[in-house]
């Protein structure tokens, strides 16, 4: 019964952990403009993460090594240190997002001016980083996360023409768009579903955790419910954008866009629980990022780390959070309008997936490793098919970034 | 132009496992007899035949004499070599088990290596209230 319960929560969790600014902003952006035509780069993606976060969790069980301690052995330290500066700086965006998300969706709820919640967002992250436990953390905001829910109901509550919206999914540029505007947010949108920050999280959550083989049946399970169902969230927020926004001709530049279709179709309800599935899923992601930048540094330098240790047992470690958010803070402080800082970084996440996602498919191979737990070959057929998608799409990302003038 | 070397003898075979310091050393987790990260492996020393100098034959092969930390990250990336007063050493004799990651026989609390975790942990974290906290 208590593995159940177990298995439930984590699956629960993984649902309402998987929703981040980045897919929230990317999906109302690209529902509002291309309708349903991109919902297969969600599964595209979706497909993607479950395999590598579901290789990265299987190493670091079987290993105790976490997704950076394995990038930096395998690239060596050259290649190495180029992915630690990409991903740093990814995530330090993806952070610096995160937090301007949660003012932005406090703004909302409380029409005081975001700029003056950023400190106390990025307080908040840096007090349960600081003392709250592993598992506390995760399963508090996963679970409110799950409001996150409201998207689908509200799509329900709106009673769109379902043919019309089914007839949406099938791929084609959408007559006032262009190929290469609609290339470029299939990309924003596969970065923002790949986003290496989860496997860096995930593995090292992992560690963190303990997970030994014996867990693998539920880490397994978490991915393959969890994230296929988080998935499904995405795409409700972006089915929720395509009846409501996109016939009103209403691009997304905004969050309160963003929840626009819910409010129409669920009510003041409705909105009082998106704001609060906002909240709780920017805020959850910031502490998975904040997390993250630290994972990275530590492991690629050999650091002590982790939340399950005394802060002052791991103090570069802390120390790299404490900056990461100083930095964060700084970076809102100009003004710099936190959705535009989103759409950047899903697409910079999409550039920087190939030294990432190469390395955790090498050693997943590795016996000395993963003794009995090589990957299978169905495993790396998938993983070397991901591995040519991935390396198109971060080749490609930067020319159409400059082609479509980050698409506008 | 000196006469050119005799062809290289084949290796002579060895008792016990074989590491490649490339793939099975460098750039691997160092962790203390308590499963304490320490650092990574950021270069290797070995001991002479010195560089440039003319190789007797017969002479004993070079071995690992200690693990580098520090500095001379930056010069195997960037190139150069620091100052032999810079290297952080961890001699090889203290190395317990080379594995997955390299396990150190001996407690990292008074290393070299761990100079700036001390300093951060001092000066800076240890203050901050509940830096001692534990979360278990």
């Amino acid at each position: 019964m208590k593995r159940l319960l177990g298995v439930a929560l984590g699956i629960l969790t993984a649902i309402g952990g998987f929703v981040d600014i980045g897919d929230l902003v990317t999906n109302a952006v690209v529902g509002s403009r291309f309708g349903l035509s991109l919902v297969w780069v969600v599964a595209v993606g979706v497909v993607g993460i479950c395999l590598f976060a579901n290789m990265s969790g299987r190493v670091a069980a079987a290993s105790g090594r976490a997704t950076f301690e394995v990038i930096r052995e395998r690239l060596g330290a050259r290649a190495g240190l180029a992915n630690l500066a990409a991903s740093f700086l990814i995530n330090l965006m993806t952070v610096t997002a995160e937090i301007g998300g949660v003012a932005l969706a406090l703004q909302l709820a409380s029409s005081v001016y975001y700029l003056l919640w950023i400190p106390v967002a990025a307080l908040a992250v840096w007090l349960v980083v600081w003392r709250v436990r592993f598992t506390i953390m995760e399963n508090v905001t996963g679970l409110l996360g799950l409001t996150l829910i409201i998207f689908a109901v509200a799509l329900f509550l709106l009673k769109p023409d379902w043919g019309m919206l089914a007839g949406q999914l099938a791929p084609a540029v959408p007559e006032q768009e262009t190929v290469w505007t609609y290339s470029y947010y299939a990309i924003a949108l596969f970065g923002a579903a790949m986003t290496p920050y989860e496997v860096f999280f995930f593995s090292s959550g992992a560690v963190e955790e303990g997970w030994t083989v014996k867990d693998l049946l539920q880490e397994r399970i978490n991915v393959l419910v969890g994230f296929p169902l988080g998935g499904l969230l995405s795409v409700a927020i972006a089915a929720c954008a395509a009846v409501v926004l996109l016939p009103a001709g209403i691009s997304v530049t905004s969050l309160s866009q963003v929840v626009l279709p819910v409010a129409e179709g669920a009510g003041k309800i409705g909105l009082a629980l998106v704001l609060v599935g906002i909240v709780a899923a920017t805020f959850g992601a910031a502490l998975e990022t904040t997390l993250s930048s630290g994972y990275t540094l530590a492991q690629f330098f050999g650091w002590s780390w982790g939340k399950f240790r005394r802060p002052a047992e791991a103090a570069r470690f802390h120390l790299a959070m404490i900056v990461c958010l100083l930095v964060g803070i700084a970076v809102l402080a100009t003004g710099v309008d936190p959705v535009l800082v989103t759409e950047y970084s899903v697409v910079f996440s999409a550039i920087a997936l190939p030294l990432t996602y190469l390395p955790i498919l090498i050693v997943a191979n590795d016996p000395q490793y993963m003794r009995e737990h090589v990957n299978g070959r169905v495993v790396n057929v998938l993983g070397m098919v991901y591995l040519v998608i991935i390396l198109v799409a971060s080749i490609a990302a930067i020319p159409l970034m400059i082609v479509t003038g980050a698409g506008s | 132009m000196t006469s050119s070397p005799d062809p290289l003898l084949p290796a002579p075979p060895v008792a016990g496992r074989v590491l490649d310091a490339q793939l099975h050393l460098l750039d691997r987790q160092v962790l203390d007899h308590d499963g304490v990260p320490v650092t990574t492996v950021d270069d290797l020393e070995l001991s002479g035949p010195a560089v440039d100098v003319e190789i007797e034959p017969g002479t004993a092969a070079p071995v690992v004499t200690a693990l580098l930390t520090g500095p001379v990250l930056g010069t195997r990336i960037f190139g150069g070599r620091p100052p032999s007063s810079r290297l952080i050493r961890i001699p090889w004799k203290d190395v317990a088990e080379v594995g997955v990651v390299l396990r150190l026989g001996i407690s990292g609390e008074p290393l070299d290596a761990g100079w700036v975790e001390r300093w951060v942990r001092d000066k800076i974290i240890a203050r901050i209230p509940g830096g001692r906290h534990d979360p278990r």
